[in-house]
This record gives C-alpha cells, structure tokens and sequence, in this order.
C-alpha cells in the first residue's frame, strides 16, 4: 500500500501585496510562533484553487478537533521526528554513544507506531486522509520484521539500565569503577545546615553544560563502563548491527505533513482558551453568512470584538463607514484573513461561517507615496482598481481600504460608483471601507457602520453593523469625575 | 529549626499611604535620629513605622521587647555588631558573581561558610551570658541555643574541609537515553588506590590519563567537574544562603532595637518624656504630647499639645485658626506618636492612649505643580479616593486643608460629606480647615463625635501656639451689612 499524501494536494504563492495588506505574514508569525520551517511555511502561502482539497483537509481537522484523534497524531508526530533527529545524530557520535542513541531512535519509533495504530483503529475516523493513513500504519504494525525490531531494541535498553558505575577526577586523571555503595555529600550538607531556616530561593545553580555530552571524554567514561559490563556492551553493540535502517519512507512523509494541522490546531487552542472561537467554514454558491468572526491579531491580546456579516448574494459590494478609529479596517482586513485561511483548507475565526470557495483575494489598501512621484496618489488609485478590474470576476473578493481619498469628496464619490458598477458587472465581492458617506448611498451597496458605545456615545464599541452612517462624525471629550458622596464612602469603608 | 521573630510585624506589607505618611509626617527626621547614620536601621525603621498591620497583641510584644533591649543594651549592641562584622566579612570574602559556575559557587560558598561558622561561636557566647526577659528576647535566645551547640560546630567544620575536594571529585552517574551519562551523585570521598581490596578489583577498574595537550579535553573534563558539581553546589549554596540569612535576619531584627536604643538617648538629651502608649476602647487621651520631627530639628522640647474625648464610633478633631497657629504641627504629633505607637515605640508624651491600632493616612496639600490634564481640586479629589479605597473602621485620616483648591462654599459640600461619612464609617479625623461652611454645618451636626480645636490666645493678645477647644464663629455678615448700611 502506498502513503497517501495527508496534505490533498498544493496551492499557489499568494500575491505579496496581498499577503502585506491582510497582514497574512503577522498572522503567520503568531501561528508559528518561533517555529522556523521553511516547507510549512511555503503551504501556509499557498491558497488552494481547488475547492476539494479544501474540504479534503477541512474534513481531517474535522476528525482532528476530536481530542483523542489529534492527541494520537500529534503524539505520534513528535514522536517520529524525535526518532529522524536522533539518527542524523549518529553520524556524528563516537561508537559508545552511537550504540545507545540507535536503541532510542528504534525505540521511540516502534513505540510512535504502535500507538498510534492501536489509538487511532479504534477511533471514529471519517476524513480520507487520515482514514488512509490508518491503514497504512497497520499494515506496518502488523509486519513480522517490526515486532522483531521492537523485542530486540527493548532487550538493549534493559542491559543498559543495569549499569551504575562510580567515577573519580582527580587532576587530569579518570578512574571508573563499579559502583557499590557510597554517601550522598550533597545530602550530608543539607542534614546539617537546614537547621538554619533563611530562604533558599535563588539558590539554584543551574549549571548549562557547554560541551555537550557526546565527546571523547564522555566516551572515555562509557568506555570504561562498558569494559566492566561486558555482557551489556555487547547487546548494545549487535543491535546496532543487526537493524541499521528501520524508518518507513511514507510515516517520515507523513509527520512532515501532518505538522501543517497539528500547527494549527495549536494556535486555535490558544485563542480557544480566551474564549474565542474556531468554524470549520462551508462553502456556498454565492451567499456569505458569517457570525461573530474577529480578528486574529488582535484576539490574542483579549481585544479582538467579534462581528457578523451577510448576504444571499444578491448583494455583494459592503459599503463601510463611521466614526474613526472605528474598527472600519480591522473589519475588513479580518474578513479579508477569514477568506483567505478558508482558501488555505483551515478551520476560520468566526462561530459560524458560510462563504463562496472565492477564485482570488485582492486587495487595494493605502500605500506610501510613491517615491519617484511618477504618479499621483489618486492615479496609483485608479491603476489599482484597475489591475483589479483585470483579474475580478464573479467569485473575487476585493477588499478595499480608503480608495479614492486622495480627491475631493465629489470626485472620489464619482470614482467610487464607477468602480462598484465594474464590480457589479462582474459580479465580484467587496468590501469597501470609506469614509465617504455618501458611498452608503449608491445603488445596491449593503451598507455597515462602526457604531459607538452604548455606554459613551464618544467612544467606539468597534461593532460594525448595518445602518445608516452618522450624522457627523463625533468628536472627543474629556469629561472625568471623581465623587466622594457620603453613600459611597458608606459603602466603601467598612 | 532556628525560629524566630523579634518584630512580629507578619508579612510587613506598608501601609497604602506610605509614601505620603513618610513625607507629610518628616519621617525621616525621627529614623534619621534612630539610625545615627546606620542605613540598615533606617531601613527596618522606615518598614515598621510604615506597616499597614499592627495589632494590639504584635504592638505589646514589640513595646516589651523594646524595654528589654533597653534594659540589655550591651548584649544587643554586641550581638548587632556581630551580626553586623560577619555579614560584611563575607560579602568581601565571597564572590558570587557567576552563580552559574558550580566550581566556583561552592568555592565561594564554603568560604562564606567558613567565616559564618566561626561567628557562630561569638553569638552563643553573647546568648549565654545576657538575661532577657521579654517573650521576644528569650525566645529567640532559646532557639539558637537549641539548635546549636559544640557538636555541631565541629561537624561543620569537618565538612567545610570536605568541600574543598582537595582529592578531586566523586560521584555515581548511570547511563541515560542516547547512552548520555546522568544521574550524577556526588559522593563523599573514598581513599582508593592502595588498599588491598582496590587491588584485588583492578581488573574492574578502567583508568584514562587526559593528553597533556589535549586542551579541548582538559576543558570537557572541567564541564563534567561542573556538572556534577551543580546539584550539591545548589545545596551548598543553599546551605550558604541560610546560615547568611540567619546572620542577616538577625542583624535586621536587631537593628529596629539598636534604633529605639539610640533614640532613647535622643530623648533624655532633649528632655523629652517618654510614655509607652496604651490602647483603650472609645479613649483618645493624650497630654504634653510634643511634635518629635519639629523637636529633632529645633534642638529643644516645642510646644506640646493635651487633648481627651471619647471618641466611640468615629469622631473629627477639627482645627481651625490663624495662619503659623502650629496646626499643621498639631497634625504632625499625632500622625507621628500614631505611628510610633504602633510601631511599640515610646512617644515623646507624658501619656498617650488611643482608640485604635488602624491604619495612618495623611491627605496634605501637594507642593509641586503635576502636570495633570484635570484642574487642582480634580487631583485634591482623586488622591482622597485612593485614601476611601483602603480606609477601614478604626482608622486615622489626619487632613491638612483638604478640598480647599476651590472655593470654600462647595468645597464645605464635599469637605461636610466625606468628613461626616468617614465619622459615621468608625474612622478617626484630624482636620485642619478654614472652611467656614464646613466648620458651622459640621460641627452643628456632629456635636457628639467632633471637637475644634483653635490656637490659644490669652486675654492679652499674646498667642501660646498650644490649642485649645474652641467653637464656631457665628456669621457677622448681617451685623457688616447693617454696619455698612448705617454708615
């Protein structure tokens, strides 16, 4: 039987300046946190064009979001790769070491196998690939070579547990000896002067070996170890011998893959325990139905607020507007993220999340002037709808961030119903967040609005949601009062 | 185990208005006159003067203690002084500026502990010959005692040896997961080598010689000398630390009683009396009680100040009256002999009983100009929240013209509000003000639970700069506008 490929299948590099403008590479920071992996990294880059291999892995998180399906994986995972590193270990080691980290490596491998086949047949899997997978583990499980393997590395691991020895340095002199008895020192300091009752804190010496543990001298050591168990030595050293290779080609595959879920489930985890949630979204023929979705970036600092969004499909241009710093732009960069992590085949952001497998994301933020001034701010803007124009049809989400500012309201007004009537030729999806009123106003738009905080009307509740947009925009005050009343004080001082 | 505990201060948190207690009260005057210079006594003084808790039974274990080391100031200098030269021979002795060097922490260490030893000798000589008597003193005495004596004294000294691993080092280690050697042990040494049983196992013995120029190798080994080094250095260390803060506690919790025995030479100098304050349900009762810090500076016994109320559930002491009539020096007694008091300090009075062992706030004016976005009566306001936050039933608020950053008519609203909320809360007010509305509505409502003190002026005009009760002005504006009106 042959590894089927846990991943489906690949995606397509996402266009830079998109990735830049949905802050995918921040997102990607948080996801793989100081994890530096330049194959995973490459996937989380590649949205898929195929709707399949979508729901292909959608379906494995799926079973994986089952605790026990993605502990027996994520363990196995760690498992077999701690067995691969071991073994590119051992070409650089001395004969006494090598011999013990090929037990290890076998052990740890034979072990990873072994549960993972017993964990995972008896679990209700549903999803192709990991279906798949299953069988193959039991297949290898199953074979007479690796039982074999597993008896004899566990036979090697005992012989080198009976082995004690006592050590003397002395100058530049090494004795090594069988251990029979002797005295703790370190307890004798302690019987005697715990007596004295100060604090001990800080008193850890942690000493961080800087030479490693694999050197002549430590082989010096094992060497005079293994010249007094003799009997040890040689199990140790015919194992070796006797099973140089054991890794299977399609399990190392496997737990290279596989780390593109486990990854995931992680980062989710996280944020789940903060109390945000996680959608494994489904893909529509043209509606969006999305409920409290949030922003990653901000969620992990407790302050991301959750908002909705719909359409039958009927509409597909989202006018945004109100008051500033009013959550307009997170709103539509974290739909922008949603879109495009459900292009990746990833459980979103959201409660809820039904949306259309979008051919392309596209974006058309602000950018810093253009250096050679060749054009002006507003002619950049007009390229850009443009190049968007080129490429949008009727399943492109374009998100668009304060396009046609850079002009008197009339004229970016003018520009605007323009650009939404290509948009509606094609039938493409849009966010555009402006603050140009009157934009809520053009014909079939959905319109959204930042709304305040009910508690103070200058302040915002970063909930965007549908509505008129406001009279005019509000201006800040600072009105702080501090009552000392007799009741309160009452109620206070007790 | 050595227990023991001089102050019973419990986790010694400060009080939530310490820093203003200690600048609105010139604490540093009276610790400065304590510590004569001993920053170490400063310190513990600034820590239990400035204590949040301090219950009746903790303030009359302290208040017999201080006697004690009064009447024994001889063997508590000395003991100080011991604890004092030995924490300052090991700092310059031991160098612990790579803690994480094992060979050189237990180097370091059984030096300090060579020396911490020795000293060890020089206390159970002062402990012996002294005669305490408070529950304190003996107390403490008797702990050491117990644990220590010549047998000990001479183990230490055997394993102090030991540590120098003069013949090199020996452990046990087994061989761990990818035959990486753990588990080391360090062990106590074991001649080898010449006996007849080592020879007999010399064919199970493997012996390696480092190359004299194998300089990789030589540095390998000391890692490994390291290694199994670290864990009874972390003890040895640890062993270190202990026995140095038994010296260090030791000398700290002598230090507050090396302060009240300097100070008590303050007082005979300058003539003060010195009362040990008692507590009394419902009694505030103070007399010739002087201003200590005003004492201090000037060199000479101030004017003092008399004053007994009952003072049951809450009460205001209100104090009113002409500028430089030394209210604010008013206020200044009593914060400091309430915070001498509960430090189971004497206070410079002929007898002091209070209410209460509650906690100090000061609410005094603030000098320097902070730039704050809101107005002065807005920062007044804010700083007199915090003070309500932490304010329990019991105790003290001494108030310096509070809320007068506005004018007076709506700072008497806030000032008759938080006074009459605070008094009716259980808590204890001394209020310097001028505010008129304040002064008449206030004391009018609270005849029972408040008294106005105003500075004494004699039927000749001459003022005393004593207080003494006073009452109310009664309006004279009708009688000016008639005055006015008739002109």
């Amino acid at each position: 039987m042959e590894y089927l490929s846990i991943l489906g299948g690949r995606g397509r590099r996402i266009d830079e300046q998109v990735a830049h403008d949905l802050r995918i590479h921040e997102l990607l920071g948080d996801i793989f946190g100081k994890r530096n992996d330049d194959f995973l990294r490459s996937l989380y880059l590649e949205p898929l064009d195929n709707e399949e291999v979508a729901v292909f892995r959608l379906n494995v998180f799926r079973d994986l979001l089952k605790g026990e399906v993605l502990d027996a994986v994520a363990e196995f995972v760690e498992r077999v790769n701690k067995a691969v590193r071991i073994l590119a270990m051992e070409k650089d080691v001395y004969e006494e070491h090598k011999i013990g980290m090929h037990v290890d490596a076998v052990l740890l491998y034979t072990e990873a196998v072994e549960t993972a086949w017993s964990r995972l047949r008896g679990l209700p899997i549903e999803s192709e690939g990991l279906a798949s997978f299953t069988r193959y583990l039991g297949e290898i499980a199953g074979s007479e070579k690796f039982r074999e393997l597993r008896r004899r590395a566990r036979e090697a691991a005992e012989a080198r547990d009976q082995i004690k020895i006592r050590v003397w340095i002395e100058g530049d002199r090494i004795r090594v000896t069988r251990y029979e008895d002797g005295e703790d020192l370190s307890a004798l300091v302690d019987s005697l002067f715990s007596r004295f009752k100060g604090d001990g804190e800080g008193a850890e010496v942690k000493y961080i070996k800087t030479t490693g543990d694999t050197s002549h001298i430590h082989a010096a050591i094992l060497r005079g170890a293994f010249k007094i168990y003799r009997t040890q030595y040689d199990i140790l050293r015919r194992f070796s011998e006797d099973f140089p290779s054991f890794i299977d080609d399609g399990i190392a595959n496997f737990a290279k893959e596989a780390e593109f879920y486990l990854i995931y489930v992680n980062y989710m985890k996280n944020l789940e325990q903060v109390g945000y949630r996680f959608a494994i979204p489904s893909f529509t023929d043209g509606g969006i139905y999305v409920r409290k979705f949030y922003n990653l970036l901000l969620a992990k600092r407790g302050s991301a607020v959750p908002n909705d969004i719909q359409t039958d499909g009927s509409r597909r241009i989202f006018v945004i507007t109100g008051m500033n710093s009013g959550g307009k732009t997170t709103f539509a960069t974290s739909f922008g993220q949603l879109a495009f992590l459900a292009k990746l085949g990833l459980p979103v952001p959201a409660v809820e999340a039904k949306i259309p497998f979008f051919s392309s994301i596209m974006t058309a933020y602000p950018v810093e002037e253009d250096v050679e001034e060749r054009l002006s701010r507003l002619e950049l803007d007009v390229a850009r709808a443009k190049a968007i124009m080129e490429k949008a049809d009727s399943r492109s989400l374009v998100i668009a961030n304060e396009l046609f500012s850079n002009t008197t309201s009339d004229e970016g007004l003018l520009l605007t119903r323009l650009f939404f009537e290509e948009l509606a030729k094609r039938g493409s999806y849009c966010l555009f967040v402006t603050f140009l009123h009157k934009a809520a106003d053009l014909d079939g738009v959905i319109t959204l609005v930042a709304q305040p905080s009910p508690e103070d009307p200058e302040r915002p509740s970063y909930v965007i949601a549908p509505g008129r947009p406001p009279a005019e925009y509000m201006a800040a005050r600072i009105a702080r009062r501090y009552q000392l009343t007799y009741e309160k004080i009452r109620e206070v001082v007790k | 185990m050595i227990e023991f505990d001089l102050l019973r201060t419990g986790a010694a948190r400060p009080a939530a208005g310490a820093d203003d207690l200690r600048r609105d009260l010139e604490l540093d005057k009276i610790v400065a006159a304590a510590s004569g210079g001993d920053e170490l006594v400063a310190e513990v003084w600034r820590e239990v003067l400035l204590l949040a808790d301090a219950s009746p039974d903790s303030i009359s274990y302290r208040q017999d203690a201080v006697r004690d080391a009064l009447r024994n100031r001889d063997a508590v200098l000395r003991l100080y002084k011991i604890a004092n030269e030995t924490v300052d021979a090991v700092q310059r002795r031991v160098f612990l500026f790579r803690p994480h060097d094992p060979v050189l922490v237990v180097h370091e260490a059984v030096n300090g502990l060579e020396v911490m030893v020795a000293s060890l000798r020089d206390v159970l000589a002062v402990l012996k010959s002294a005669a305490f008597s408070s529950e304190a003193f003996r107390q403490m005495s008797k702990s050491v005692l117990d644990n220590i004596n010549d047998e000990f004294l001479a183990s230490a000294q055997q394993l102090v040896k030991i540590l120098r691993f003069e013949d090199g080092v020996q452990f046990s280690v087994k061989i761990g997961e990818l035959n990486i050697l753990e588990k080391p042990v360090l062990l106590v040494p074991r001649k080898g080598g010449n006996n007849i049983l080592s020879k007999m196992l010399r064919r199970d013995e493997y012996v390696y010689r480092l190359d004299p120029r194998d300089e990789a190798g030589a540095y390998i080994l000391d890692d490994i000398r390291k290694w199994v080094l670290a864990r009874a250095a972390s003890t040895i260390f640890k062993a270190f630390n202990h026995l140095n803060s038994f010296f260090e506690y030791l000398r700290r919790q002598l230090a507050f009683y090396v302060g009240a025995i300097n100070l008590s030479g303050y007082f005979e100098k300058l003539g003060l009396p010195a009362a040990y304050p008692r507590l009394s349900k419902g009694a505030l009762k103070f007399s010739n009680m002087y201003c200590l810090s005003l004492s201090i500076s000037a060199g000479s016994r101030p004017v003092p100040y008399d004053l007994d109320v009952e003072v049951e559930g809450g009460f205001a002491v209100v104090v009113t009256g002409a500028n430089r009539g030394g209210k604010t020096t008013f206020l200044k007694a009593v914060g400091q002999s309430l915070v001498l008091a509960r430090a189971g300090l004497f206070i410079p009075a002929d007898e002091f009983t209070l209410p209460s062992t509650g906690e100090v706030y000061t609410h005094f004016p603030r000098q320097e100009d902070r730039t704050l976005s809101y107005g002065k009566f807005e920062e007044e306001v804010k700083r007199f929240s915090a003070i309500v936050e932490g304010l329990r039933r019991g105790d003290y608020v001494l108030m310096d013209e509070s809320f007068s950053s506005t004018n007076q008519v709506e700072a008497s609203v806030v000032a008759e509000e938080v006074v009459a909320a605070l008094v009716d809360s259980g808590a204890y007010v001394f209020y310097v003000t001028f505010l008129q509305d304040f002064l008449n509505r206030f004391l009018d409502r609270y005849r029972e639970k408040a008294v106005l003190l105003v500075p004494e002026v004699r039927q000749d005009g001459t003022r005393t700069f004593r207080l003494v009760r006073g009452r109310p002005m009664p309006g004279h504006a009708i009688d000016i506008w008639r005055k006015y009106m008739a002109a």
